[in-house]
Formats: C-alpha cells, sequence, structure tokens
C-alpha cells in the first residue's frame, strides 16, 4: 500500500469531501494562499477557489461564529484554527452556541461544523503554542472530539467528521504532520465510537491518544524484551469513547495505564481511568494509573519540555513496576 | 375558587423579584375574542422588561377593567376568560388585592373556623418557571404586629431560599400554610389584618381535601417502608486489620476458597496480587479440628485419584458445540449418571448450592434445575489447598473433589445404608472415569 504523510491524508480527506459535496466549505487564517502555516492545505484553493477555501482576518471568535451560523443554515464549513492554543478565544461560538443550538432547538437546527486544529508539544513554541486541550471540548455535550494517531486515522475520522450532523473537532497532532503511514487509495472512513487495538498483549493495557499511541507502542517493545506483554488501544476519538473494547481489555490485562498528551490532572485520562476502575474494578490487580504533560506550562527550553510529556522509557518504566506488583503510591 | 368550571381570572402576573405593580402595556385581545390557553393576551412592562402574558385558560376575553397604560397591583384581576362572549360581569376592580388571591374563606369549611378580616398575603413567583414555593420557616408568630419591610416567612424554590416581606403594616391574623408545605404560586399563605385578632387562625395548607386532616394514620405509613429500603449493615472488616490486596485478588481468593489471612500469618508482604494466589493455594493445609471424630460417623470412605481432569476442556467443548453453558448442570449430570438412575445431585461450592435433576440416560440437554432434595451431594473443593477429607456422611451421599497432585482426587463418603459397599465403588470408579475422559460419557 502506498504511504503519505498525515499532511497529506488530512489533505486529501477534505478535497475528496468538497468534491463530494459542494456544501463543504473551508475557512480560517492562512488557509488559502499559505495553505496554513504547516502547509496541510496546499492546493485546495487552486481547486475549489476563492469563495470555498477562504482566507479570514485573525479574528477566531468571528470566523467561528460565521461558522456556526452556516452550518445552521445548511452549509458544512470546515474551520481551520492555527494553534488549538486559540480554542479559548472560540470557546462561547463552540461550547454555548455549536454544542448546544441542536438541543436548544428540540432538534430544528443542526451543526455539522468541522472545527480541525491541533494540539502537541516539543515543537519548542513554547507555552502557548503547545498546549493538548482536547480535555476542555470533551467536557462539553454536543461535540464530539477525534484524536487520529496516523495518517490513515486522520484520513477516515476526518471525512466521517465532515459527514456528520454535530459539531465535531478534531485535533490533530503538529508533530506528525510529516509522518507517513499506509494509506488506501481507495475511499474509506472510520466510524467515530471504534478504538482499534493496535497491539496485543495480555499483562498490561496502554490506552493511548493521537501522537501517544506511537508512545505507546515504543514502549510495548520495550516491554516485549523483558518478557512483558503489553496491549495498546487506541480509541480513535474521545468522544464518543469505545468503553466496551477498553474494559474487555482491561478484563483480560488487569492492568492499565491511560496515556495522553493533556496535562494530566483533571484529564482524559483521568475520565478513562475513572470509568475503568468503575466499571472494571474487581478485574483489577494494580491501580489505574494516568500517564499525561505535567501540570506546568509548557516550557520553551527544550531540555525541560522533553521532561514534560510521556516518554516510552517512562511508560516502560511504570508498566514494570504495575506487572511487578509494586505498591503505587499516589503522588 | 373560581378555576373549576365558569370565568377564569386573568390577573396581573408577577414578573420580576421585586416586582408590586406592572404597567399593562396593550391588550393583544379584544374584549369578547375567542383565546386559546396558551394566546398572547396582554403585555406588561416592569421596571426590567416588557413581556406577553399568555392565557391560562381557553374561553372569551370578557369583563376588561385595567386599560392599556395603567399601572395594576400584581395579583389584581384585569379580566376573564368566559365559557361565551356575552358575558358582561366586570371582573372585580383591580386596586384590592384581596379578592385575587384564592379566596381563604373556602377553607374555611374544612375546620369550620372563620378566617379574620384582612389582606391576604401569597405565595410569591421567585423565578421564571416556578410553580409552587416551599414555605421552609415563619419569621413572625401568629398574633404578632408586623411592619410591611419585616420578613414573614422563607421560601424555598429550586433555585434559592429567599426571605419575603410582609409587604402591609398589621398583626398576622392567619397562617395558611406551615413551614414544610409546598404552596402553589398565587395562593394564600397569610392573612394581616389592620386589627388585633382575637383568635389568630394557623392552618396547613396540606389541609385542602379534608379527608387528609382527619387521617393521623396516614403520613405514618412512610417511616416502615423507607427502614426496609435501607441496606443492611456491612460486614465489619476482617478483624486485625485490613489486608491489602488488589480487587482481582480479593475477588479471585472469594471465588476459589482461598483465605488471604493465611498469606498474612505466613508472613507474606502485602499489597497481594494475583500472583500471591498461586502461593497461597499451595501453602500446606492444616486438617481442621474435628474431622477425625466426623469421621467415625462414615461407614464408607472410598478416595480415587486421576491423573488428569478432563471436565474444563469438555465443559468449553459442550458450551460451543452445543450451547450447554452450564457448567454445574453438565458437572451434576456425570455425578447424576454415575448413579445409574434419575436422581437429584447438589453441587456446593464456597458455601453456595445449586441442585440439579438428572435424569436417567446419557442426554446432558434434559438436566434442569430443581430444590427437590438430593440424592448424590457434590462438594466441589478443586479451587482450594485442600487435598484431603474426612468429613462424614450426610443426608445423601457427598462425592469431594480435589486438586490431587496430579490431577484431581475425589472422595465419595456415604454411610451403609445410602449405598452398598460394592455400588458405592461402581459409583466412585465411574464417576472417576467420567472425570477423565467426559466424552466417554456420551459413548
Amino acid at each position: 500500500m502506498r504511504e503519505i504523510t498525515l499532511s497529506q491524508a488530512v489533505n486529501e480527506a477534505i478535497a475528496e469531501e468538497m468534491r463530494r459535496d459542494p456544501t463543504v466549505f473551508l475557512m480560517g487564517e492562512d488557509v488559502a494562499e499559505a495553505g496554513t502555516p504547516f502547509k496541510v492545505l496546499s492546493g485546495l484553493v487552486e481547486e475549489f477557489g476563492t469563495q470555498r477555501v477562504i482566507d479570514t482576518p485573525i479574528s477566531e471568535p468571528g470566523f467561528m461564529g460565521l461558522a456556526v451560523g452556516a452550518a445552521m443554515t445548511g452549509a458544512r464549513p470546515i474551520v481551520d484554527l492555527m494553534f488549538g492554543d486559540f480554542i479559548f478565544l472560540v470557546m462561547d461560538q463552540l461550547c454555548n452556541q455549536a454544542a448546544k443550538i441542536h438541543y436548544m432547538s428540540g432538534g430544528k437546527l443542526s451543526v455539522p461544523l468541522v472545527l480541525r486544529t491541533n494540539m502537541g508539544a516539543t515543537r519548542r513554541s513554547a507555552a502557548q503554542h503547545s498546549q493538548s486541550l482536547q480535555a476542555l471540548v470533551a467536557h462539553i455535550p454536543g461535540l464530539k472530539v477525534a484524536m487520529p494517531s496516523s495518517a490513515y486515522e486522520a484520513k477516515g475520522l476526518m471525512k466521517t467528521a465532515i459527514r456528520d450532523n454535530n459539531p465535531v473537532v478534531i485535533f490533530e497532532d503538529k508533530l506528525m504532520y510529516q509522518d507517513k503511514a499506509p494509506v488506501p487509495e481507495e475511499e474509506y472512513l472510520i466510524p467515530f465510537g471504534v478504538a482499534n487495538i493496535k497491539r496485543e498483549g495480555k499483562d498490561i493495557t496502554l490506552i493511548a491518544t493521537s501522537s501517544m499511541v506511537q508512545v505507546a507502542e515504543k514502549a510495548a517493545e520495550l516491554l516485549a524484551a523483558e518478557g512483558i506483554s503489553a496491549e495498546v488501544i487506541d480509541p480513535r476519538t474521545i468522544v464518543p469513547l469505545d468503553e466496551a473494547t477498553l474494559i474487555e481489555s482491561v478484563r483480560k490485562t488487569s492492568r492499565a495505564i491511560v496515556i495522553d498528551e493533556g496535562h494530566q490532572s483533571y484529564g482524559i485520562t483521568a475520565e478513562i481511568a475513572s470509568r475503568l476502575n468503575e466499571k472494571a474494578f474487581y478485574h483489577l490487580d494494580a491501580p489505574v494509573l494516568r500517564m499525561g504533560a505535567m501540570d506546568v506550562p509548557v516550557p520553551f527550553s527544550p531540555a525541560l519540555e522533553d521532561i514534560t510529556v510521556p516518554t516510552p522509557e517512562g511508560v516502560a518504566a511504570n508498566a514494570r513496576r504495575l506487572c511487578a506488583g509494586e505498591m503505587i503510591h499516589a503522588a | 375558587m373560581p378555576r373549576n368550571d365558569g370565568p377564569h381570572d386573568v390577573t396581573m402576573p408577577q414578573l420580576g423579584m421585586a416586582q408590586d405593580a406592572g404597567k399593562i402595556v396593550a391588550w393583544l385581545k379584544a374584549a369578547g375574542d375567542p383565546v386559546a390557553k396558551g394566546d398572547a393576551l396582554f403585555e406588561v412592562e416592569t421596571d426590567k422588561a416588557t413581556m406577553e402574558v399568555e392565557a391560562q385558560a381557553s374561553g372569551y376575553l370578557t369583563g376588561i377593567t385595567a386599560a392599556e397604560g395603567e399601572d395594576v397591583p400584581v395579583g389584581a384581576v384585569i379580566a376573564r376568560i368566559s365559557d361565551n362572549a356575552e358575558d358582561d360581569t366586570p371582573a372585580p376592580s383591580p386596586a384590592p388585592q384581596a379578592k385575587a388571591a384564592p379566596a381563604p374563606s373556602d377553607k374555611a369549611a374544612d375546620d369550620g373556623q372563620d378566617l379574620p378580616e384582612g389582606t391576604p398575603i401569597t405565595m410569591p413567583q421567585l423565578g421564571m418557571a416556578q410553580d409552587t414555593g416551599l414555605l421552609v420557616s415563619w419569621q413572625k408568630a401568629l398574633g404578632d404586629a408586623v411592619a410591611a419591610d419585616d420578613v414573614l416567612f422563607e421560601v424555598e424554590t429550586d433555585k434559592s431560599t429567599m426571605e419575603v416581606p410582609a409587604g402591609h403594616d398589621g398583626y398576622l391574623a392567619a397562617t395558611l400554610a406551615e413551614a414544610g408545605d409546598e404552596v402553589p404560586v398565587g395562593a394564600s399563605v397569610a392573612i394581616i389584618s389592620k386589627d388585633k385578632p382575637d383568635a389568630p387562625v394557623a392552618r396547613s395548607a396540606k389541609a385542602t381535601p379534608p379527608e387528609t386532616v382527619q387521617t393521623p394514620e396516614t403520613p405514618a405509613a412512610t417511616p416502615p417502608e423507607r427502614a426496609k429500603e435501607r441496606p443492611a449493615a456491612a460486614p465489619p472488616p476482617t478483624a486485625g486489620g485490613r489486608i491489602l490486596a488488589s480487587p482481582k485478588a480479593r475477588r479471585v481468593a472469594m471465588e476459589r476458597g482461598l483465605d488471604l489471612q493465611r498469606l498474612v500469618s505466613e508472613g507474606y508482604p502485602q499489597p497481594f496480587h494475583m500472583a500471591d494466589l498461586d502461593t497461597l493455594a499451595a501453602l500446606p493445609v492444616k486438617a481442621p479440628a474435628g474431622a477425625v471424630a466426623n469421621a467415625a460417623a462414615a461407614s464408607i470412605r472410598l478416595t480415587a485419584e486421576i491423573a488428569t481432569d478432563g471436565f474444563a476442556a469438555f465443559a468449553a467443548w459442550a458450551a460451543a458445540a452445543h450451547g450447554l453453558t452450564d457448567a454445574d448442570a453438565l458437572l451434576a449430570g456425570l455425578a447424576g449418571a454415575s448413579l445409574d438412575a434419575a436422581a437429584v445431585v447438589e453441587i456446593t461450592r464456597h458455601g453456595q448450592t445449586r441442585r440439579f435433576a438428572v435424569p436417567a440416560g446419557r442426554s446432558l440437554a434434559a438436566i434442569i434445575r430443581t430444590e427437590d432434595s438430593p440424592d448424590l451431594i457434590l462438594r466441589d473443593l478443586r479451587g482450594t489447598a485442600l487435598r484431603s477429607v474426612v468429613m462424614g456422611a450426610e443426608d445423601a451421599p457427598v462425592l469431594t473433589l480435589m486438586p490431587a497432585a496430579a490431577g484431581l482426587g475425589i472422595t465419595l463418603e456415604c454411610s451403609a445404608d445410602q449405598i452398598a459397599g460394592p455400588d458405592a465403588i461402581t459409583l466412585i470408579s465411574a464417576f472417576a472415569g467420567r472425570m477423565e475422559q467426559p466424552l466417554r460419557h456420551l459413548l
């Protein structure tokens, strides 16, 4: 199978859906002429023109509001938010408007909108351009949240998101845009709420999102060399969450570590760990561990930044302790 | 109250917390117009906003007494919704609020006591979607002098608890609701009289249907029901302190009849995990005291040992190939068939028992649950560390399953009058053979 970058996969998904459905359009800062700072959208304005690939002023609340209105009146906008950190600027449009309109209109209005943005540290972008803020939106009922872990997922989830009649937020890891993965030429969609078991194992379950899936897979390699068999699961969408697959895995392995690049406190990892605790308690032979970014603003110093996020070695070390039956004390 | 049939009073609603009057901006229906419940009837301006007020009943708008532009006290009747357009009885004058309040005199009949003269005080509407208010407490005693600004009572809504001022100077001549009563918005809760009342009246808002007043035993029905719902007290934690073990280790230990306390006694470090259960299962057994004494009662005790326990694989096959998913039913079938007659087999494990009726023959699909007394007891100790039992006979012959060095140990205990010696040997041999190679049972 051919291999393409995550960036190309997103570009293909959007182009295919724009060809298929004339109501799909794209807007955001630098999406047309520049193709975004990450060059993800290069070439789209040439094919679809400036009516459907729209450069906006630097005005996130403004164009997010426009998109909500456009979606309510029948269009299917894809909003490009240049950095995930800017999501704070569009919180009202996203969380108070887009997420609630279908409910508050008694189902008469829908907001088929995709907000594609990014996450991920270690790009030396400092504290305001390096956050992973998926937990903020996952908390709001009415929003779906997808976190692709490779080019394959990025394409399939984006196409599903565009066709979904609800607002969907997609967080792409900005460090993975140039990562290649096998992506079929033929069309495919990845349904929401279906986790992907990336690697089967029997001793411990590593549940990881986005780029943390790669971290978990590398940790599983390290552990395999020591005779510890780790299962790696990528939920692919945080909302809806494929709880059943996660619980089934933990019932088998009796141990779990949940890894997400958002800050560790009050995050995605806490939510998943809590559900495992509630629904698989009597199958747990060790406490469920969370691993997220340190609870500090992401440092600009490369030496410091690199130690704030989970690493394969860190995950493997924790897995080793759980499998050895060590007493785990709360930090 | 004139709510049941006949004309429906249209009153000035309370749209704000501190609002005591509203200005009629416009009538949206003319006198004689048909109105449906929910139709916008008139527009009101308060200090905060202008709002449309909906009709609360269907009929014809009649008897309008408040003109556009007029300020009307909250609660005052300003029109009626009547059954016919020609009803020209004017609504009572807007000025006195007394008439607007649900007539307290209706309730006077309940206790035969007349209510004192005075101004009724009503349950205010404190929120947009509030239908009732919970009267939390009275802040004035019956008969007390009150000033308009004095706090008269406290109300709790779904949103907050608020103090409600009396609004009128005078005396608290009657309380028509008790602390704890849910009172509909607009219903009278008190009467404030100008003069000190001779005989102040106290009533409950719940008292409206007279029967409930006369039957004090009605509320007594509740407490026993509550008591029933209360869960039984949790068993006290293990004596000598809590054992630290993972939830799974704890659960599996219980299922296998293993006592984690033994690991503690042997000095193994906590917390215990699944791996420790293997250690626990391998600990040497101390024979239970008194077992020897009971043994005397067993006139027959036979033991057999087989190299492999074939039952688990057989149960898996029967479930997959024939949908026979109850492994206990299969186990009962193998034991019952060894008796060579229809029998009730009881399986006992961790103090729990299940009984199965096993028909004569070899059909494992025809085994059903039963409550009849058993012909044969099968005591499953395979999950334990026990290697030998001398428990004595019970009401029926007892087959005990235990782990053995190689595979499975089986002991049969019975009295000679239950099974004769040669038959006992046949029974345990046949059963041991079936447990070793269950498929032979089907041949």
